[in-house]
């Protein structure tokens, strides 16, 4: 690890740049969402005015999309530094703030080559193909992560999971695509290699997914969420919410109505000693499905020590290596915007989504207070009881926007740690290891959450 | 009916992939063209010679004294030991003896740049298995701390020219041992370090063990050196078969395995000449006494007396020769170079083959060649 003030310059830096993505999408938001129609359009029969409000994920996304990725490559170059004993990119802008706004303007200006002999409608689709679904995904998970604000509230999908699954399993036909196109012969391994590996490691990663939405009873990555609120025993990667009784027992106790707490712990675990047992099964079996998910998600993304598809001291750059200029940027944005996506995804399933890691009933009488009095605060201007930012959003976005970057600062850690796996090791590692053992978890999962009611509903009257 | 079903099978086709000179691997220029099918390599033909630059003509074409400046550039890596081949053979030729406290200091420097060589060999290995970005980095901090001293004695970090036919070129100052022992004391945690990260690392083991095995017979047919034969299980290092300087008077190991070796066991070998090399830098410190440092006067018409006469030093790669014959005058008349990069090179193919084209750079790196030293 670097020295004190590399330190400190990388969080100063990091802090910088989250103020930099998310006050413009705050700005757009508010703009697109209030402003015009309540102030501009004010009729709320008129037909934009619902038009402009349900445009507002989507520029949301395409706005912090760009914002985000040129941000997560700096975040990853200066955390590589630290990690490395380097400095990393420190000339442009203050402590190398604007390096990749740089790279980015250089991006876009080189020029666009086209190899001879390459397909071109192919060649110039693969980067769409690449970067299109990860923006489809991003959107219903914005629902999550705004704790199902009204205005976000219309990309929240019953089957949100599905379907971000399914969105972010399309990008490997762009790299196929741009593999095949190239008319080179590093980038056709790289994108075949992609293809095999996709098909492999998706398998444990949708395992480990379903496991968690078996245990919500849901599909909807809002209920999903909501459901882990109260605190880090809450979380689905201790069992799912085996703990849920736990939690609630010394809630109940705490404001002392140990009747209830009785009853709660006799519903959270009905069949005695069996099911106490059963939620230690659970809790292990989520933790090694969570395992899964993070290995499933770094081949998923092309990340060492899965990053065959472009490695570099094998195929050059792989599947992108006759990309230039714009295109390039689009394979590169799109790579980072997958990263991004994977771990507001782990921390939506996972880790409690905007919730409170410290359990509620430590920070019981200050907290809501001052949650409901800081979370206005941060609001322009309240339009017709619809605020853009308040207590119920404000606080959940940042911890998920903390939880989130925890995860990329993982990512980079790994990267700068292992070497890479070879095709074969890699194979038999997903069929003959993570394939059977996600199975395996999956069953007995199955069965133990039989004997755990994690489904617990509060008495009136008890702790919140 | 079945017989004719039987003819229609899958058709496969062989590719061929030219890896480098472009690539980022290649080490320098090298070219492999490499058959595959599938992933897995079937055929490997290296294309030598993009780095070609004459070394030997150049030497017979200059003065002794002009010559001894180009030497460092044959391998740039270990620069330290083409300069002492070289000074070795002329001085045999020439019959000139060395001042004890040159030889000292020829040893010191040379095992310095053993280290440096090694760390570097480690961060690049580290880098061919596709750890891009994180250990690499690590060796080159002492690699760094190596430079400053040695561009001290030497006024360059890379292309010394310190050792000169007849001695050294510069006597360093006190303070100089004192800062390098400091960095012998310093130097085993470091390893430490490195060993801690790599050596036990599940993917690493997996990508090293047993590929690339070179068995014995192999590697003495083509006259594999250095430590990628010594991994083969033959213990021959110059420093104990033919001592020459004033190794006879050091103590330390060579490490050797028994078995065939594969690319983990050139890395454990490497890991530990490092740790040796230490050592030894240690002993010299300790028994380093003050004296001449040069028998022969450095001037441009220096005359070499007339002559043939060819001796070899064990740099990081292998035996490093050098083979001159002087008919007295000022310039060579006639120069060859023994590289190890050459001889090693030449086994790749032997190991390249059934293995998939990920280990092609895997193993290329464990036998660490570096390509000026290849092509001259």
């Amino acid at each position: 690890m670097g020295n004190a003030s590399e330190i400190f310059k990388f969080t100063r830096l990091s802090i910088i740049w989250l103020c930099l993505i998310f006050i413009p999408v705050w700005l757009v938001a508010y703009a697109v969402g209030i402003f015009i129609p309540y102030f501009l359009i004010k009729d709320q029969q008129n037909i934009f005015f619902d038009v402009f409000q349900a445009l507002v994920p989507i520029i949301a996304v395409l706005v912090f999309i760009p914002i985000n990725a040129m941000f997560m490559v700096l975040f990853e170059r200066r955390g590589l530094a630290l990690f490395t004993v380097r400095s990393g990119p420190n000339r442009v802008g203050v402590d190398g703030l604007l390096q990749t706004a740089a790279d980015a303007v250089k991006l876009l200006f080189k020029e666009d080559i086209t190899p001879r002999g390459a397909d071109i409608a192919m060649f110039t689709l693969a980067p769409i193909t690449f970067f299109a679904p990860s923006v489809f995904a991003a959107i219903p998970l914005l629902a999550a992560v705004t704790n199902d604000h009204p205005l976000f509230h219309i990309v929240n999908l019953p089957t949100g999971i599905f379907y971000v699954l399914a969105a972010s399993s399309v990008p490997v036909v762009g790299i196929v695509m741009g593999g095949w196109a190239s008319n080179n012969k590093y980038s056709l391994v790289g994108g075949l290699r992609s293809a095999a590996q996709a098909i492999s490691y998706e398998i444990p990663l949708v395992l480990s997914l379903v496991s968690m939405c078996m245990m919500a009873k849901s599909l909807d990555v809002v209920q999903i969420a909501n459901q882990q609120a109260g605190g880090i025993l809450d979380w689905n990667i201790f069992g799912g919410g085996a703990l849920r009784g736990i939690d609630k027992f010394i809630a109940l106790n705490l404001v002392g109505n140990t009747i209830d707490a009785k009853t709660i712990l006799d519903a959270a675990y009905p069949s005695g000693i069996l099911s106490y047992i059963a939620a230690g099964v659970l809790i292990v079996c989520s933790v090694i499905m969570f395992l899964l998910y993070l290995t499933g998600a770094c081949a998923e993304i092309n990340r060492i020590p899965f990053d065959l598809p472009e490695a570099e001291s094998e195929l050059v750059s792989g599947y992108n290596t006759e990309y230039s200029g714009i295109k390039f940027a689009i394979f590169f944005l799109a790579e980072f915007t997958n990263l991004f996506i994977v771990s507001s995804i782990a921390v939506v399933m996972f880790m409690g989504g905007g919730g409170n890691p410290i359990p509620a009933w430590l920070l019981d009488p200050w907290w809501p207070s001052f949650a409901s009095s800081v979370g206005p605060m941060f609001d322009l201007v309240t339009a017709k009881g619809l605020m853009l930012v308040d207590e119920h959003t404000f606080f959940p976005a940042l911890w998920v926007i903390a939880k989130t970057y925890a995860f990329v600062f993982f990512a980079v850690l790994i990267r700068g740690t292992l070497p890479r796996f070879r095709i074969d090791q890699l194979m038999d590692f997903g069929w003959k290891r993570l394939i059977p053992l996600s199975l395996i978890v999956f069953l007995v999962m199955a069965f133990a959450r039989v004997l755990v009611n994690v489904h617990l509903v509060m008495p009136a009257g008890g702790a919140p | 009916m079945a017989t004719e079903l039987k003819t229609h099978s899958l058709k496969t086709d062989e590719m061929i992939i030219n890896m480098g000179p472009q690539h980022p691997a290649t080490h320098g220029v090298l070219r492999l063209i490499v058959n595959l099918d599938g992933e897995i390599v079937k055929h490997v033909e290296p294309v030598i010679g993009h780095l070609h630059r004459g070394q030997e003509w150049q030497g017979q074409n200059r003065t002794w004294f002009q010559y001894q400046a180009l030497i460092d550039r044959v391998d740039y890596l270990s620069g330290m030991f083409t300069s002492w081949a070289m000074a070795r053979a002329a001085e045999k030729v020439d019959g000139l003896v060395v001042p004890e406290r040159a030889e000292w200091l020829r040893i010191i420097a040379s095992e310095m740049n053993r280290i440096t060589s090694h760390l570097l060999w480690l961060g690049t290995y580290l880098i061919d298995l596709g750890a891009m970005f994180g250990f690499p980095f690590y060796p080159f901090r002492e690699r760094e701390k190596l430079f400053v001293l040695l561009e001290e004695i030497a006024g360059q970090r890379m292309m010394f020219n310190y050792i000169r036919i007849g001695g050294v070129q510069r006597d360093p100052k006190p303070d100089w041992f004192k800062r390098l022992k400091e960095f012998t004391e310093d130097f085993p945690d470091r390893v430490d370090e490195y060993e801690a990260i790599v050596s036990e690392n599940p993917i690493f083991l997996k990508r090293t063990q047993g590929v690339g095995i070179l068995p014995k017979a192999v590697a003495v047919d083509y006259g594999v050196t250095g430590p990628t034969l010594r991994c083969s299980g033959v213990n021959y290092d110059l420093r104990r078969f033919k001592p020459y300087s004033m190794y006879e008077k050091l103590e330390f190991e060579v490490p050797t395995f028994s078995g065939d070796g594969d690319t983990q066991e050139r890395y454990i070998a490497r890991v530990r000449e490092m740790r040796e090399s230490n050592k030894i830098l240690k002993q010299c410190l300790d028994m380093i006494q003050p004296g001449e440092i040069m028998a022969k006067k450095q001037v441009a018409g220096m005359r070499i007396k007339a002559g043939e006469g060819f001796e070899a030093v064990e740099g990081p790669r292998g035996v490093l020769g050098c083979y001159i014959i002087s008919n007295g005058s000022d310039k060579p008349f006639r120069f060859r170079w023994r590289n190890p990069s050459f001889s090693n090179l030449s086994v790749l193919p032997e190991l390249l083959v059934g293995h998939p084209i990920a280990d092609v750079m895997a193993i290329f790196g464990s036998i660490d060649v570096i390509i000026p030293d290849v092509d001259r």
